[in-house]
This record gives structure tokens, sequence and C-alpha cells, in this order.
């Protein structure tokens, strides 16, 4: 049998925990266990991998998993290579009121307590949901390089839905966090979500067709992550399927565009080391236009060069891909109102439904939660099911304006199966000459 | 017999476990165990090459407890915690609400014949290897695409299922997948077909097909915003269709006033030509003799003839409001819970040749899960669609999205192909529509 020419475990160990009240029901309430873990072996060519639940360290089993694996690596043709990367750890940002120390009884009070207020005239149903999923990790490799960290996250989302004139309508909040207790001083969600199910019983569907844009700082968030993000992960770039491969140092965008990840941030995508043990830091993807690195993995470094390393993620016991942390727009110097004037006439797209791309092929499709008509430089009156779409290139010099008023938003990213806690932002833009869906 | 993760022997002590938690659960009124093993190999290609080969072992142990009327789960994938798990559960019954509760379900006979898993089914990382050259064979018929990505797996399950009014149930699924990332220039193509036996799978048409998509759709012209005939093919019609109509399909959306449908019983929702189905017994990825709740699954109508039937319930949401379980409890819950949903949605209706005249072809759309699930809006980007004319492929279209209702545009349905194929839990057929909305240049 071959010698490994590197190997790594990641092991994760931890619990999650759930709430599910449905209109004032508490269906479900309680805690799962999982224990998982990845160990990766490097062959003469390409990787072979082993996942196994209920792994322990002690029982020996690790001898008789690296042969499997390095069985597995003798059918691989790809010469994989990983480059250098400095190996470091940074600390957990500081958590105020952890969830861990408050109890079941607890969470489900307050939980209830943000259902109960998007319970008013109007609503017919509301959901509210909690998790809390606490973790962790311990890494080895044949490098000698170690680490163990525990990490702790919660949040909750609540959905309305109203029905009248012959029509259901739903408004959904979220908060996330993993510095804090996320129902704590959130209950005013519940009232916002009732809010805006009740307004969008009353909207008009939107005509579709270009026209200038605002994007609110959610959406815009979510351009940053779907259009500009995707496309500048490391292994996209290296199979050929992103249209940004190619074209770093050249202008991509209009000047006022900055892209940025940055995976140190204390944010919902925060990591504290990623998955194969090199050392976060932040990642300017797009500076003032220009496509500056693109993020990596050891792997994708090695083979693509221009970018930086340290986004490689993985779920438990599953391989890590190059991921997303905090991705964002970086702020411009236009208030709401400057940006509103210099639309004149178009729509305003607040909230988010989620989005999707093709990054190959350089298109993109995300869903506004509701709009407004903008007539004259003015909000008027408010659209639902609105939609936009277009291609990454001709997008990113279509954002003539960025506001000062930069928000990051927490969501979840799937990508090769996989999903991830990540976070998305931006201020307010301008886009000019967007392709937005409506059903008029 | 594989040895298992931890020293646990699979699959014999399954059942043995299972019992051994049921007898120790004093605590509770009745209990209920649910066990799944598996383990799995697979190739994934970086470009034409295999960069990663990976394998793997699983086991999963979800327990679900009743007392006084409620309800409390949880799961572990060390069979060493069983007792934490057991625990758990009992604990998480606390805090649930008291609901109406008839007691988990007796054995019963389960339908015979139900084919999950395949007895000649090898895995092997070097069958996973063949299954990769296929791929590669049938990407080589169009070489002005280049592969960019895709893999092969072949897995193993074993899933057992008991509670404490002695029904005891176990299930072997096989599944072997192929799938295949093309690009040409800036056409991209991607198929996939996953099987439950080996010889169905064919990776050489996978191949060929994603291929054929990222070489058919280079040179891509713009077609005008306007009203076009839209045939979704039968990935576009499951994406964008079967997701939106199990929703609302769903007993608990139903109660909850989250449904389309709420208020619809007896009424004509679709084309009178249109049914709408569960099928957990013919041959498809998801089928299944018995449901997650340990329920024996059976073949639900929930729109016949454009009728609107029944709704699909599980043990939990039928108690609760005085109906009857339909089968159709998965695991997709918190926690892998059981939750309502689908084993094999199909459609059946007016067959026809859905290529017949002019038309814009969509094989995939890009953000499906966009659409609002109570009213059935969506505006979507299409992915690999064309111009076509009585089947012949006159322009790929670059860039336009799709917008409408799907309610809407089940009540006017042209016709279905005759190419039905498994996707996940559903089964759908090209499915043509007249006079929906494009949105283009």
């Amino acid at each position: 049998m071959q010698e490994p020419r590197y190997y790594d475990i990641r092991h994760v160990r931890g619990s999650s925990t759930h709430i599910d009240i449905d209109n004032g029901v508490v269906e479900s309430a309680g805690t799962s266990f999982f224990d998982t873990a990845l160990i990766r072996v490097l062959g003469n060519k390409g990787w072979g991998i082993y996942s196994v639940d209920n792994f322990d360290p002690e029982s020996g089993s690790l001898d008789r998993i690296l042969e499997d694996a390095t069985a597995l690596a003798s059918i691989t043709r790809e010469e994989v290579e990983l480059a250098p990367v400095k190996q470091a750890t940074i600390k957990m940002p500081p958590c105020t009121d952890s969830p861990l120390d408050l109890d079941m009884e607890e969470k489900t009070s307050m939980l209830s307590a943000v259902e109960k207020a998007a319970k008013i005239p109007g609503i017919g149903n509301t959901r509210a949901q909690y998790s809390e999923s606490s973790k962790t990790v311990s890494f080895d490799d044949s490098c000698g390089n170690e680490f163990d960290y525990a990490m702790t996250r919660n949040g909750f989302s609540i959905l309305a839905v109203a029905s009248g004139n012959g029509s259901m309508q739903m408004g959904r909040e979220r908060y996330h966090t993993i510095t804090g207790f996320s129902l704590k001083g959130h209950e005013d969600l519940g009232r916002k979500a009732a809010e805006t199910a009740i307004s969008l019983l009353d909207a008009g569907a939107a005509k579709g067709g270009r026209m200038n844009a605002v994007l609110d700082p959610e959406l815009a968030g979510v351009f940053a992550h779907e259009a500009v993000g995707h496309a500048s992960e490391g292994d996209l770039v290296k199979e050929g399927i992103s249209v940004l491969k190619g074209h770093i140092g050249e202008e991509i965008g209009s000047p006022v565009v900055t892209v940025v990840d940055d995976p140190t941030l204390p944010e919902w995508g925060f990591m504290p080391v990623d998955d194969e043990g090199t050392a976060v830091e932040r990642t300017m993807i797009i500076e003032n236009g220009v496509l500056r690195n693109f993020m990596h993995s050891r792997e994708t470094l090695a083979v693509v060069g221009d970018g930086i390393a340290g986004h490689a993620r993985g779920e438990p016991g599953m391989v890590p891909v190059v991921r997303m942390s905090n991705t964002f727009i970086e702020n411009g110097d236009s208030s709401f109102e400057e940006i509103l004037a210099e639309c004149k006439d178009g729509i305003y797209l607040k909230g988010s439904r989620g989005g999707q791309v093709d990054p190959g092929r350089g298109v993109f499709q995300f869903n506004a939660e509701y709009g407004y008509i903008i007539r004259d430089g003015e909000c008027r009156e408010m659209v639902r099911d609105v939609s936009l779409s277009g291609e990454i290139m001709q997008t990113l010099h279509g954002i003539v304006l960025a506001g000062d008023d930069l928000t990051l938003n927490a969501g979840f990213c799937g990508k090769s199966g996989q999903t991830m806690p990540v976070s998305d932002g931006s201020p307010h833009v301008l886009l000019k000459d967007a392709v937005v869906g409506g059903h008029v | 017999m594989c040895k298992g993760p931890g020293g646990f022997s699979l699959p014999e002590d399954s059942m043995a476990l299972a019992d051994l938690i049921i007898r120790a659960a004093k605590e509770a009124d009745e209990t209920e165990v649910y066990i799944s093993s598996g383990r799995q190999i697979s190739a994934e290609l970086k470009r034409n090459l295999i960069g990663i080969s990976s394998g793997g072992e699983s086991l999963g142990i979800a327990i679900r407890i009743v007392k006084d009327n409620r309800i409390g789960a949880s799961s572990t994938n060390n069979p060493g915690m069983w007792r934490e798990c057991l625990d758990a559960a009992v604990e998480s019954a606390r805090f649930a609400d008291t609901q109406e509760w008839g007691g988990m379900p007796g054995q019963a006979e389960l339908k015979a014949g139900i084919h999950t898993h395949d007895p000649d089914f090898v895995i092997s990382a070097d069958c996973a290897e063949g299954l990769i050259e296929d791929l590669l064979c049938g990407a080589d018929e169009y070489p002005s695409a280049d592969v960019a990505g895709g893999g092969a797996s072949l897995s193993y399950g074993e899933i057992s299922i008991a509670n404490t009014s002695g029904a005891g149930y176990s299930m072997k699924r096989t599944l072997a997948s192929a799938s295949l990332e093309a690009i040409r220039e800036q056409s991209t193509g991607y198929e996939f077909d996953t099987t439950v036996n080996i010889r169905d799978l064919d990776p050489r048409k996978t191949g060929e097909k994603a291929a054929f998509l990222a070489s058919e759709s280079h040179g891509a012209g713009e077609i005008e915003t306007g009203r076009y005939d839209v045939i979704l093919s039968p990935l576009a019609a499951s994406e964008l269709v079967g997701g939106i109509v199990s929703s609302a399909l769903s007993g608990k959306n139903l109660h909850a006033g989250r449904s389309y449908f709420d208020g619809k019983l007896g009424e004509t929702v679709t084309d009178e030509r249109l049914s709408i189905y569960d099928d957990p017994h013919s041959d498809s990825t998801g089928c299944s003799p018995f449901d997650a709740d340990a329920v024996p699954t059976r073949v639900n109508r929930f729109i016949s003839g454009g009728v609107l039937e029944s709704f699909a319930y599980d043990m939990k949401t039928a108690y609760r409001y005085g109906e009857e379980t339909t089968g159709n409890a998965t695991r997709s819950g918190p926690g892998g819970a059981p939750a309502i949903g689908m084993h094999n949605l199909k459609i059946e209706g007016a067959r026809g040749d859905q290529m017949a005249g002019r038309g814009v072809l969509v094989h995939s759309v890009v953000g499906a899960h966009t659409a609002n699930p109570l009213t059935g809006d969506f505006s979507v980007e299409l992915s690999n669609a064309f111009v076509v004319d009585d089947g012949t492929f006159e322009m790929p279209v670059r860039s336009a999205m799709l917008s409408g209702n799907v309610f809407s545009m089940l009540k006017e349905t042209a016709c279905l192909g005759t190419d039905d194929r498994n996707i996940g839990n559903m089964t759908f057929p090209s499915i043509r529509f007249n006079n929906l909305h494009i949105i283009g240049k």
C-alpha cells in the first residue's frame, strides 16, 4: 500500500435544538445529537476520502480507515497539489447571553412571544421556528497541525400568512447570530412579518421588463453572493465554469462596485479557521470595479493562483469545498434619497426569497419579497412577486450608485449538496437597465 | 456484511437495538425507533479526470415517544448514546403541546413486490470508475463541449422501524447515480440520473445529453418579450410544478391556512384531463412499502379528472384534524422527524406529441425555489431553452425569464409527453403549456 502524501481528520460532534410553533401550538421542541468524522487522504494523484459516523479516535479504527481511503485514492487521475498556507486559528468573537445558558422552557416562551406578536387582525396563520446548533470541531493532519474549537449558532424565523381579497400573502422575518441569543429583544419581528403580509394583499402585480431598479441592502446582498461570490469561487474557476475566469486585474464592473468576502467578521458566516486548517482572512474580490482575488482552498489556490485560501468549508462528515462566508458590497457615498432621485422612474426591490446562479453562463435570478414602483424619484404603490435576473458582467457595469448604509443579513447557501451558514449584505444600490420579472 | 461505525454490525443489530430501546422506554406511553444504516462509494470528476474518490459509512437512530398525548423526538448517530437520545426524546415531549392521538400503528400486511433495491448491486470504486468512463464516453459525442465536472455514486442502505404497537419493518435501498456538467465557451449543460437498479442507469446517455445541451446552447440569440407556447422538460416541470403542488396538497398546510387548495375540495382545480397522485408502489427512487410512521403506503389520488379529491396526511396531522393518514410521512421534519411528504408524485393526462408546432423548449429553470408557494406565482430564469418547431431546434435562447402562475398553468395544459422521468420523489413527463409570458429582449 502506498503511503499517503498527506492526510487530515476533521471530527465534528455536537447537538442541535429546535422549536416549532405553528399557529400557537408547540408542534415539537427537542434536541438531537451528531458525531461525524471526515478523513481525507492525498494519494499518488488525487483524494481518497472516507466519512464515518460515530468516529472513535481511540479505537484503532483510524489505521483501517486510512488504508481504505488510500485504496480509494488509487482510482483518481487528477494530480492534486496543495498550496502552502498559513495555519492559524483566530479567537471566537465574544458571546453575550449564550443560548446554552437558557433552558428549553425560556426559549419556548420567548419564541411564543415572537409568534404572538405576529397575530394581528388579518393574519390567519403564523409559524415560528427556532434552531440552535452547538458543535466541537477537532482537526489534525499528517503535518502535525492540530486545533479544536467550539461554536454555537442560533436563530429564528417567523412567517405570517394573511388572507383576504380572495388572495393569500406571506411576510417572513428572521434573525440569526453567533454572538448572543437571537430571540432576545426581537419580538418586534413578528409584527413586522405580519404587517408585510397584510400590505401585500393590496399590492398589485409588477409589470415585467427592462427598467432602473433600486435594490435594498438585503437583495443587493443576495446579488453580491449569487452573482459575484459564486463566480469567484476558486473551484468553479479551476473547472472552467466561471465567467470571471481569466479576468483578474480587469475592470469588470463600475467603479462604485467593491465586493469583499470576510470570514473574520463576527457575523453569521464567521469561522475561526477554515475546514482544512488554513488561517482565514479578508478577501477583496472586486476593488472599485476591478477583479482582484478569487476565494480558494489549498488545492484551487495551487492550480489557479490569483487569490486567497482559507475559504474551504464542509458540513460535518462532508468534503470541504470553496465557499463564501460574509460577502458584501462595500459602502459608497450616496444617500438613499440621492439613489431614488437618480433612478427617477423604475422599481424599488425589497427583501429576498432566495436566488440562484449559473456561474458558467454568468446568469443569475433572484426574487424580492416585494417592491414599490418609483415614479419621479419617489416610492409609490407596492408590488408583489417581483424578481430580477441578468448577466453578471452586464449587471456589474449597471450598478451606478452605492449607498452609505451597508447592512449584513444571515442566510444559508447551498452548493455541492451542502448547506452553509453565510451572511451577505450591501448598502442600497441603483442598477440601471435591470431585467425585472413580473406578471403583467 | 459490512462492519459498521463504532463496531456496530449492520444491519442484523438494528432490530435488536430497536427492541432494547423500546423495552428501556418505561417512562413513555408509546415508543418508536427508526434506524438507518448505509455505506456508499463515489467518484467525482474534476474536468475530465477523477479528482476525488470517496467512501463512507453512515448510521442514524431516531427515537419518537408519546407520553400523555405529547410527542417527543430525538436522534443520534452514535449507538452508544441511545440512552441519552431516549432521555432527550422524553424530555422533548414535555414541551410539545398535547394533541389528539389514537396510538401508533400495529403490524400490517405490506404491499409485496415493491422494488426498493437491486440484489445485483456492487459497491466498489472500480464500479464507480466504470460509470465515470461511460459518462465521459457519452460526452465525447459532442467534442465541442468540454467536461467541467460530474460524478458517479453507489449506495446501499437499510432502514428499520419498530414501535410499541408491534409494527416492525425493514427495507433495503440501493441507489446508483451519475451526473455530468459540460461547457462550450459560456454555454453550460447539466444532466443527471439516479436509479434503484444499476442496470437501469445509462451514464453514457447522461453524459451525451449534458454535452449536447452545452453544445446546442452555443451561439444563442435573444427572443422578444411576449407570449409563447412553452414545453417544460420533465426536469423543468418537476422543479416548477412539482414543488408548488406538493406544498398545496399537504394536509398540514391545508389546516394551517397555507394551501392554495384550501376550500377547494370537490372543485375543479386543474385541466379536467389531469390527475395528480402519489404512487409509492411503482418503480422509482422514492418507492416504499411503508412510510416514516410505519404505516403501509398506498396510492393516493389527490386530483382526479381535474377535481381536487384529497390531501396528503401523516399520522400526527391526521389524528389532530380527525382525518385518516394517507401514508405520506417522510423523514423530512426537524432532526429527521416525520413530516408530510410525497414518495413518488405523478401526473396523468392527455398524452400527445408535446413537440408538435412552434414553441420554446425549456430544459430547466434557475430559481424555482423562489416561487411563491401560497399563490403559485413565479418568475424564473430559463436554462438551456430553445425555440423549436415540430421538434427541430431552431435557436438556443440566450437569456430570458418565464413568469406565470403554476395553478393557472395547470388549468390550461396543452398536452403531456410520453417521456416520464423519475426525479427524486416525483415522476413527471414533459408538459406543453399554451400562451405563457416570457420576458426576453
